[in-house]
């Protein structure tokens, strides 16, 4: 009962993967060249959290950072520390539709220094200040409204 | 002068072998994908007010204010409390409460991720509003 295996010698079977490989590179290179502009000029390791709030990323954010050194930046770019109150005031201090200002501070910064900042920032018109936080992995928020989507609010 | 051009090496095979490459790059693009959409979460807070008003200053005999206290302490309205006990206690307190409002005050030499902690509970809790007190 033996049968012979067909050999079809000729025909050959691979996909012609050359397109693949050109769209994929563009995209990984459109990736590596903007990852490093999202994270540039500051970098600051937020603590950690379970209860947050979601708050999406938007046009018109401001975001106030704070470094390990106690050092501000504005909207990833140095001030100088005796600069941010006329500076985030130009931003705050006229008609908005929100006066809330991300602050994104290290989380070994003394407490004193973040709110030395949050002082400061409420006498230039900031009301709210929503102190990034990262999610403990494999957490979630014990809040119902943190866990439906934002936008709805 | 007419040179042959070499024809021999027909049954040699020129294409270069691209799967290990595919592999590498489906990886590295997989990472990159998952590293951008990282979502921003944030605790909100709700900044004193620089206006001062002298006359209605006084401190509501209501309010809860939870203390962050150096070495790893809490204290709930000036009562020490241990850290294990927070949440429950302040879920117990803020139940029965209509209005959902705490103030979280931080030592001077706490640090900063202790207090978001602290915050975190409390929003855990239930609190609504977070209120940071001036210095």
């Amino acid at each position: 009962m033996g049968m012979s295996v067909s050999t079809g010698g000729g025909v050959k079977a691979e996909p012609n993967v050359t397109p693949m490989i050109d769209v994929m590179l563009v995209l990984l290179i459109i990736f590596m060249i903007t990852i490093p502009q999202i994270n540039a000029g500051f970098t600051a390791v937020p603590p950690e959290g379970q209860n947050l709030k979601p708050h999406p990323e938007e046009e018109g954010d401001q975001v106030l950072g704070i470094d390990d050194q106690g050092r501000y930046y504005l909207n990833k770019s140095r001030i100088r520390n005796e600069d941010l109150e006329a500076l985030v005031g130009e931003i705050y201090l006229k008609e908005r539709e929100d006066y809330i200002m991300y602050v994104k501070a290290h989380k070994d910064l003394e407490y004193v220094k973040v709110v030395d900042a949050l002082d400061r920032i409420s006498r230039s018109g900031v009301r709210v200040a929503a102190l990034i936080t990262d999610q403990t992995p494999n957490t979630e928020s014990l809040v119902t409204s943190d866990r439906i989507m934002p936008g709805s609010n | 002068m007419s040179m042959s051009l070499p024809s021999g090496a027909s049954s040699l095979n020129n294409d270069m072998n691209v799967t290990p490459m595919i592999d590498v790059l489906l990886v590295l693009l997989i990472i990159f994908m998952m590293i951008i959409p990282m979502s921003r979460k944030a605790i909100d807070t709700q900044l004193p007010d620089p206006t001062p008003q002298p006359p209605s200053a006084q401190v509501n005999p209501d309010q809860i204010v939870l203390e962050v206290l150096p070495d790893d302490k809490y204290a709930v309205n000036k009562e020490p409390i241990e850290k294990a006990k927070l949440l429950e206690r302040l879920t117990a307190m803020y139940a029965p409460r209509p209005e959902k409002i705490i103030f979280v005050k931080g030592d001077t030499t706490v640090k900063y991720s202790a207090v978001i902690w602290a915050m975190d509970q409390a929003r855990g809790a239930g609190v609504k509003v977070i209120g940071v007190p001036p210095k």
